[in-house]
């Protein structure tokens, strides 16, 4: 890790040790990793913007059906662009310290397609859609029951949409979110 | 949203469509709720707060990106001044403002421009008055100690053991193996503390009262059966001294080191325990209970395993979730054919004679076991051959009692625990037989044979887990690989668990009568974890059902703590017992107990507190406090009951307000969006509230998001029209408030209660 030191002084690493939930130490390892992705760039610059495709180079996010909404909700410009920043912001809340309300958050915007602040129909037939990968397709009605099922148990009141406070409802009661929702750095 | 119009053939879909999500008057509203208004929600999760307080503000004119995020930080900032625990000068409010800076879901810049605000905002506030020396005292000990903590995790990181082997075996096989791994690592390294306790305060010094001259005849058959030249050494309760060891003018006394080191790591290992497994407890179940079953709605927000790294991982991923929900889709419509009575009842019959048989094939192991050690061979294997076959059965069993559970009519998780239950059963069973075969034998030293017993148990469950299990897992990878038809190599995360705490059960039985087991536990989870480790990532494949781990590491959890509970009961009991006269620590006491109460304490000398000591020892007392114990956790349940109760209740209200939410935001949009048709009656002068609202309502300007907040203090009436269906008791005012102003429009009512109040006051003006 003695490599990285050079690029951050001991104030930036205390802020960054203030504002996520990451030891200074782990912080210079997020570093390493995201030089990893574009080792010229980010050696040039330590908090270079990166390209959305560099970013999911990333071997946690590579394979993950929802990387581009992960790369979206994080990248500070919006466009899926992140800077070393927007990374260590996403491995904060990814990392095991992180507590649930704020993963519960980031992941309502992650399943949030079309950023309508609720969870509709549509976003959960997306969800459900990638969730089974490219190949296997669930019929239609499979699908519509599905959201139906959702819907009937978590939509509290009934307007046909998780509300932000449905979902995190969900999360409340679901013992296998917090291991689920986790990368290690 | 064009998907939403059909839903369901259900009565309420009617008016799931007719939700008005979209409309900016609904979420302009929304955001003036009491709920919304609250500083610490709107902190963490109004981000759209900002964003509709902007467009409150006029999204029109929208500055540019920087002077925008100024804006939002000031809103940010405004929100939390209003909280004053965050605001005060003080340390402790300070890391309160570090946990709120860190669960805001803004990015770094925003949080860094907000930290900005705030510590100014918070410098401008505080009164500069000087701080006592006490303060400054405290407050300098607060800063030490964050900074202490923030070191030790700093520290903890940078020699977190075998980090990267866990996050690649993780991100292979999704979190579930990797759980297994951590409990490895979670109990070889509280292993390894004992380790070092016990060598320090127990070995060590018996280290400096032996005599170096012994010659040792070393010999394989002696290593394996612990017994010859193993029986007299350090490994061995028998071997230590009875007296003070004296070096170098220090004086120790072997019998209250070996008591009180043994019963402090027991007892500060139950207390580890039982804290980690309440906290795991609370977490994954308490926490997450209260009735509401949320199966489809956690498979998809909490399916994907977000630490999976490889392509064939992810794969098998998709596949698994893909087929959960087949099954759970499928299950669901064979749900709705209710099953016959008879054939629960056959279900139930077969899970008990199931049950029944389980426990009658434990009793008959137990049983066989102690025929086994009473009979009397003049063989000298003998002993290891018992302990050869009791390592067998235990290895053997749990796949007996998979097989068994197969059979009979369970959940899948059930199913696991039952399993898990049973076998936990079986090896407890028999190491407490153990325990009592020996402790009631008439040999002169049998806390050594115990520890003998556990020695050897341990060593050829080395020889299983290491040698034989690993060596059938890469042939079957073997037979995998020439036959791709057969089943894959699973890593059985059950099975392997159960491996460790039948280890550890063995060495919570073994550690008092053999002090040296402990390490050779710990080298063998240390060289366990990487045998498990070369044949998961080599012989194994993902699961093809996704295993959810939480709950089943809780139940891992008891189980170690239920061990190591009744471990304690056990020699608890025993050391109320005569202790062997000829060897070991306590030769020179009555009982072990003694060692407290006659070494320590010197009880006979304080002859009053040997009386309150007995007094408490007698079975009246003891009586009372159980029967205390039994009523306060009766009224603990009865508690919990009623709390669970009123959280239906609670439920229950909160789906009726929700429902009243809905109804009302209907309202509001419908009257800001103009929706209605309405006449006023001519005789209604335009001074009536009626006319007032129309005029302020309706103006062409408000129409569309512009809504004041005063205005959601009208009272609305408007109800949809399957709602007037629905709720008959209502349709009378609907009415009545028809026939009183002659409104046309049979939804457009809200106006009913305020009419007829001016009605009334009409009243009472002209009787």
């Amino acid at each position: 890790m003695g490599q990285g030191k050079s690029q951050f002084t001991e104030e930036e690493l205390q802020d960054y040790e203030d504002l996520t939930y990451f030891t200074k130490k782990e912080v210079l390892y997020a570093h390493q990793k995201f030089k990893a992705l574009a080792p010229e760039k980010v050696g040039h610059n330590k908090n270079a913007k990166l390209p959305m495709a560099k970013v999911l180079t990333y071997p946690e996010l590579k394979v993950n059906p929802f990387k581009d909404r992960i790369c979206k909700v994080f990248s500070s410009s919006n466009d899926g662009d992140c800077t070393f920043e927007d990374f260590l912001d996403m491995m904060s809340v990814f990392s095991e310290m992180a507590p649930k309300a704020v993963k519960a958050e980031h992941a309502f915007r992650i399943f949030d397609f079309d950023g309508d602040d609720m969870i509709g129909v549509s976003d959960l037939r997306e969800v459900i859609q990638r969730l089974c990968g490219p190949e296997l397709k669930l019929s239609d009605s499979e699908i519509q029951q599905l959201v139906q099922n959702v819907l009937e148990e978590a939509d509290l009141d009934d307007d046909g949409a998780l509300s932000f406070a449905e979902f995190e409802h969900i999360i409340d009661k679901s013992s296998d979110f917090c291991h689920a929702f986790r990368i290690r750095l | 949203m064009d998907d939403e119009i059909e839903v369901d053939p259900r009565p309420l879909s009617s008016r799931r469509s007719f939700t008005l999500r979209n409309s900016a008057a609904r979420q302009v509203a929304v955001n003036f709720m009491p709920s919304r208004q609250i500083p610490y929600n709107t902190l963490r999760l109004r981000r759209n707060n900002t964003e509709n307080n902007a467009l409150l503000t006029d999204v029109a004119e929208a500055a540019d990106e920087a002077d925008n995020a100024d804006v939002q930080a000031n809103i940010i900032v405004r929100e939390m001044e209003q909280h004053h625990q965050l605001m005060e000068d003080t340390p402790d409010a300070e890391e309160l403002r570090r946990e709120a800076l860190r669960e805001l879901p803004q990015g770094l810049t925003m949080k860094r421009n907000v930290r900005a605000k705030l510590s100014a905002s918070v410098s401008l506030r505080s009164k500069r008055k000087p701080i006592s020396l006490w303060k400054r005292f405290k407050y300098r000990m607060s800063f030490g100690w964050k900074r202490t903590k923030d070191r030790m995790r700093d520290l903890v990181f940078s020699i977190e053991l075998w980090y990267e082997a866990i996050r690649n075996i993780e991100g292979h096989f999704g979190s579930a193996v990797g759980s297994y791994f951590y409990l490895v690592r979670w109990l070889f390294t509280m292993n390894l503390l004992l380790s070092g306790m016990v060598i320090l305060f127990v070995v060590v010094p018996q280290v400096l009262h032996d005599k170096p001259d012994k010659t040792v005849n070393f010999g394989f058959w002696d290593f394996i059966s612990g017994q010859g030249w193993l029986e007299d050494s350090l490994l061995f309760y028998a071997h230590y001294h009875d007296g003070a060891v004296v070096t170098a003018g220090l004086s120790y006394y072997m019998p209250f080191a070996y008591f009180f080191t043994m019963v402090c790591l027991y007892l500060t290992c139950f207390a580890v325990l039982c804290y980690r497994t309440a906290y795991s407890y609370r977490r994954n179940f308490i926490e997450t209970g209260g009735g509401v079953t949320l199966i489809f709605a956690n498979k998809v927000f909490c399916g994907w395993d977000f630490g999976i790294v490889s392509h064939k991982a992810a794969e098998f991923t998709s596949t698994s979730i893909y087929n959960e929900f087949k099954e759970l889709l499928s299950e669901q419509n064979r749900n709705k054919v209710s099953m016959p009575v008879c054939v629960r009842i056959c279900q139930y019959m077969t899970n008990i004679v199931a049950t029944g048989l389980v426990l009658a094939l434990v009793v008959a192991v137990n049983w066989g076991l102690w025929h086994m050690l009473e009979a009397e061979t003049a063989w000298a294997g003998w002993e290891l051959a018992v302990s050869a076959l009791l390592t067998l059965v235990v290895t053997l069993c749990p796949l007996v009692f998979y097989g068994v559970v197969k059979l009979e009519y369970y959940t899948r998780r059930t199913a696991v625990y039952v399993t898990l239950a049973r076998t936990w059963l079986l090896d407890m069973g028999a190491l407490m037989l153990l325990l009592v075969y020996w402790s009631r034998s008439n040999t002169d030293c049998w806390e050594t044979r115990f520890g003998q017993e556990a020695y050897r148990l341990v060593l050829l469950d080395a020889v299983v887990s290491l040698l034989v299990l690993p060596a059938i897992e890469f042939i079957r990878a073997l037979i995998y690989k020439l036959n791709p038809d057969s089943s894959a190599p699973e890593f059985n995360i059950a099975y392997n668990s159960l491996t460790l705490i039948y280890n550890q059960g063995v060495l919570w039985f073994g550690l008092l009568f053999s002090p040296l087991l402990v390490v050779a536990v710990t080298i063998k989870f240390f060289i366990l974890f990487y045998v498990k480790r070369e044949c998961a990532l080599r012989a194994c494949q993902p699961a093809r059902k996704v295993w959810r781990a939480a709950q089943t590491q809780t139940v891992l959890y008891v189980l170690v703590t239920l061990s190591l509970f009744a471990t304690l009961f056990g020699l608890g009991s025993l050391f109320f017992r005569s202790s062997s006269k000829v060897c070991g620590p306590f030769r020179g006491y009555e009982t072990v107990y003694s060692v407290l109460s006659e070494g320590a304490l010197r009880l006979s000398e304080h002859p009053a507190a040997a009386t309150i000591l007995a007094f408490f020892g007698r079975p009246g007392p003891l009586a009372f406090i159980l029967l205390f114990l039994c009523v306060s956790v009766y009224y603990m349940r009865a508690r919990a009951l009623a709390h669970s109760s009123m959280v239906v209740i609670l439920r229950h209200m909160l789906v009726l307000q929700a429902k009243d939410k809905d109804f009302l935001l209907n309202a509001i949009a419908k009257v800001s969006n103009g929706e209605w048709s309405y006449s006023p009656k001519a005789a209604e002068g335009p001074d009536s509230h009626t006319w007032k609202y129309i005029r302020d309502v309706r103006k062409p300007s408000n129409s569309g998001f512009h809504f004041d907040a005063s205005r959601l203090s009208h009272s609305f009436g408007d109800r949809p029209r399957s709602r007037v269906k629905e709720y008959r008791p209502y349709s009378h005012l609907t009415e009545r408030s028809k026939s009183n102003d002659g409104d046309t429009d049979s939804s457009f009512s809200w106006q009913g209660s305020s009419s007829r109040l001016a009605q009334t006051e009409d009243d009472k003006r002209w009787p």
